[in-house]
């Protein structure tokens, strides 16, 4: 595989950045013969039945990466994708079906919002953005499952306008230190072998003295992060389980060991990291799992340059159940005792979530008492059982993690 | 199609065993019954010769009925042998759908028959005989009713009786035959709606699940045979007991928290009328107080009863439990 990198000239604020092009091995002449479907796996761990572009983004650089990473996928051209998306949508498993097929379009209006969070709880004031709807992993707890209304696989084109975006919020913010993400619509790094997100977000941080970027993912995917100057303004982030657990609900995503071994990587070209053990699972032998999980982890990582931490008990609007257990008839997510709470999502037994979180606590302050671990959407009352302190509000809790990355950038 | 003028057969040349355009269930034969004895056979049967008899393709109820009766013939027409079979089963279900309709059991027989019996395709099936019967063309509700169709009889007779949900039926056909006999022998002593049905088998399929174990097992219990024992209940006093059993099965824990808070409920002894409560699913640590009252003496009796309760040491004990973090290790 060939790699090349030039500064390109392209459109809007995206042309000061270097962007490192991959050459896919079929990058050549009539590769798109659509007879060779080596190139979709090679690229990436997914299979994609069928590209649909918009005829609005065909003209976008992201549009024509994606192309030359995917020769062998078929493409359409359309112009106009709703009832595109309602014909999919008709489906009985609209889900499914739409994670083989990719949308490439253009995002008009605003992607960049807060973290929804939740009412009634602490939470830590992250910012979304939206790059890419839907995944093309499959987790039987994904709360996606519950409120997209577009099935498809669908990845916007328009990257100038996205960091045109970001630009002008943190032109608004210029004494915050402002943590933003594209792991809350998909995974973050999943797709970025055919769709470098990273080569443009992360370049684009490294010259930001007030913005953090968080990659989160449950991929192995971080090859194309490796060669980036990133300055520590970008955290990359694995969500973590036990493998039983991984095997059992999180389908499409790497191995725990994969996942570490990428973060690994990570850690040794200068990044910053984050896990994020959420959803935490209450099962049979829960205890063992999550210690083992947190012992593997620290063997390859040094917990020094560990961002952040999260501990947050599975929790889920109520619509999920009933998804969750047609798509995944032999899920176990919903075996223990979850009830509903003040913000209407069902969480475990407060009691349970307590055991849990004072556990991974335990274990984690075990491994480096330092680590900045923190709960995700838990009440005040929650927080003082488990740490015997809560922060005051939301706003503080984002204080604390402005202090937290200050301890990295320094006065960098 | 080509058909006789009306003729009357000789009951005894007709067969009622080949039940090849039949979907009858649980067929309520009383009021056919009462009105072919009060005013006659009004519509006649529609028959096919077939080998030495004839074969019913529309009227088994009207045959089975008139036999009862004790006549010697009916009033039928004779459709041509040579007549397509697909053409004539479809016959007999707009003819019952006119006169009166199906129950849950006999569009399973009849969405089966077209599927396995006449080979159709499944997207025609759904798009063409779903909307037949009033339903919505989708692959999930063709694949519920086939799954009915496979059920043993006493569920079948239970879902037509209680009308049993689309939704509750597949709760119904997941579960093993074996399961399925188990639940139906505890669903039939209870007296459950909907949502209550929904609610039982929930319970039951996720505490078998989370503890490895079979649905007849849960029933097997002890905590279960014994509400089931006690002949003195009513229906709906059984369906309470049960299903605070099956509630304290799958929530262990949740269980656990509310009986060590009714036992120090019932140490503070507290006067009628006067309610002690924890929040719900003790998510928050207070507790809720309700008192209720006529006349001024019951009021002021409960304020002083109130009053009284700030100073028992179990009542301080409960929110200072409340209040404490269980520290693990």
């Amino acid at each position: 595989m060939k790699l090349s990198a030039h500064r390109a000239g392209l459109p809007g604020k995206v042309s000061e950045f270097y962007i490192v092009l991959l050459s896919a091995c079929c990058r050549q002449e009539g590769a798109r013969s659509g007879q060779d479907d080596r190139c979709t796996k090679d690229m990436t761990s997914f299979t994609f039945q069928r590209i649909l572009i918009d005829e609005e983004a065909e003209r976008d650089e992201a549009t024509q990466i994606l192309l030359r990473n995917l020769p062998a996928v078929p493409v359409e051209r359309i112009q106009d994708k709703r009832p595109l998306i309602k014909r999919f949508s008709d489906l009985t498993d609209p889900l499914s079906e739409g994670k083989k097929v990719l949308l490439v379009t253009r995002f008009y209006g605003r992607r960049l919002k807060p973290c929804p969070g939740t009412s009634n709880h602490i939470c830590c004031g992250y910012h979304v953005i939206n790059a890419i709807t839907n995944c093309p992993m499959d987790c039987s707890y994904c709360v996606l499952q519950t409120y997209l209304t577009n099935p498809l696989l669908t990845l916007y084109s328009n990257w100038d306008d996205m960091i045109g975006e970001i630009e002008d919020f943190l032109s608004l913010k210029p004494q915050a230190l402002v943590r933003l993400g594209t792991g809350e619509l998909s995974d973050s790094l999943a797709l970025d072998p055919i769709f470098p997100l990273s080569q443009v977000l992360i370049p684009f941080f490294a010259e930001r003295k007030n913005g953090i970027l968080e990659l989160k993912t449950k991929s192995e995917e971080v090859g194309q992060l490796l060669s980036l100057e990133h300055r520590n303004r970008t955290v990359v982030s694995w969500s973590l389980n036990p493998p039983r657990i991984i095997e059992e609900e999180e389908m499409g995503t790497a191995s725990l060991e994969q996942r570490i071994g990428a973060a690994r990587r990570c850690q040794e070209k200068g990044y910053l990291l984050g896990f994020h053990f959420d959803p935490i699972i209450y099962h049979e032998g829960w205890e063992k799992g999550y210690r083992e999980t947190i012992t593997s982890l620290f063997q390859q990582i040094d917990p020094r340059r560990v961002a952040w931490v999260s501990l947050g008990g599975f929790r889920y609007p109520p619509q999920l159940k009933a998804i969750a257990k047609e798509r995944f008839s032999k899920t176990r997510i919903f075996l223990g005792e979850l009830f509903p709470g003040k913000d209407a999502k069902f969480r475990y037994l407060k009691d349970i979530r307590v055991e849990m979180y004072q556990k991974m606590v335990g274990w984690l302050q075990q491994v480096d008492p330092t680590l900045f671990v923190y709960l995700c959407m838990e009440s005040h009352e929650v927080w003082t059982q488990v740490f015997g302190w809560s922060p005051q509000n939301s706003s503080h809790l984002n204080h604390l993690f402005e202090k937290r990355l200050g301890t990295f950038l320094g006065s960098n | 199609m080509s058909m006789s003028d009306i003729r009357k057969i000789p009951l005894k040349e007709i067969d009622p065993l080949d039940e090849t355009f039949s979907v009858n269930f649980m067929a309520n034969l009383e009021r056919l019954r009462s009105s072919i004895e009060k005013v006659g056979l009004i519509q006649s049967i529609l028959i096919r010769k077939k080998h030495s008899r004839y074969q019913i393709v529309c009227g088994f109820r009207r045959v089975s009925v008139c036999q009862e009766l004790g006549w010697n013939e009916i009033e039928a027409r004779v459709i041509h042998q040579d007549e397509d079979d697909l053409r004539l089963f479809s016959m007999s279900l707009h003819d019952n759908l006119a006169t009166r309709g199906f129950n849950s059991v006999e569009v399973a027989i009849a969405l089966d028959r077209l599927v396995h019996h006449f080979r159709m395709d499944p997207p025609v099936v759904i798009g063409t005989f779903l909307p037949l019967f009033s339903l919505e063309t989708s692959e999930k509700i063709l694949n519920t009713y086939l799954s009915l169709v496979s059920m043993e009889d006493g569920m079948k007779r239970y879902i037509v009786q209680e009308e049993v949900s689309r939704s509750n039926i597949r709760r119904l056909a997941s579960m093993t035959s074996e399961d399925r006999i188990a639940a139906l022998s505890l669903l039939s002593v209870l007296k459950l709606g909907e949502n209550r049905l929904r609610e039982v088998l929930t319970l039951l399929e996720e505490t078998a699940q989370r503890d490895h174990r079979t649905v007849r097992e849960i029933i097997a219990l002890r905590e279960i045979q014994t509400v089931l024992g006690h002949q003195d209940l009513t229906p709906s006093q059984r369906t309470e007991k049960i299903k605070k059993v099956l509630l304290n099965l799958r929530y262990p824990r949740l269980h656990q928290l509310q009986e060590t808070f009714e036992t120090k409920r019932k140490e503070l002894s507290l006067p009628g009328g006067l309610s002690l409560q924890h929040l719900a699913f003790f998510e928050d640590k207070g507790m809720k107080i309700e008192f209720q009252f006529e006349t001024l003496e019951e009021y002021q009796s409960l304020v002083s009863s109130l009053s009284l309760l700030q100073e028992k040491e179990e009542f301080q004990e409960m929110l200072l439990s409340r209040r404490t973090s269980k520290k693990t290790t």
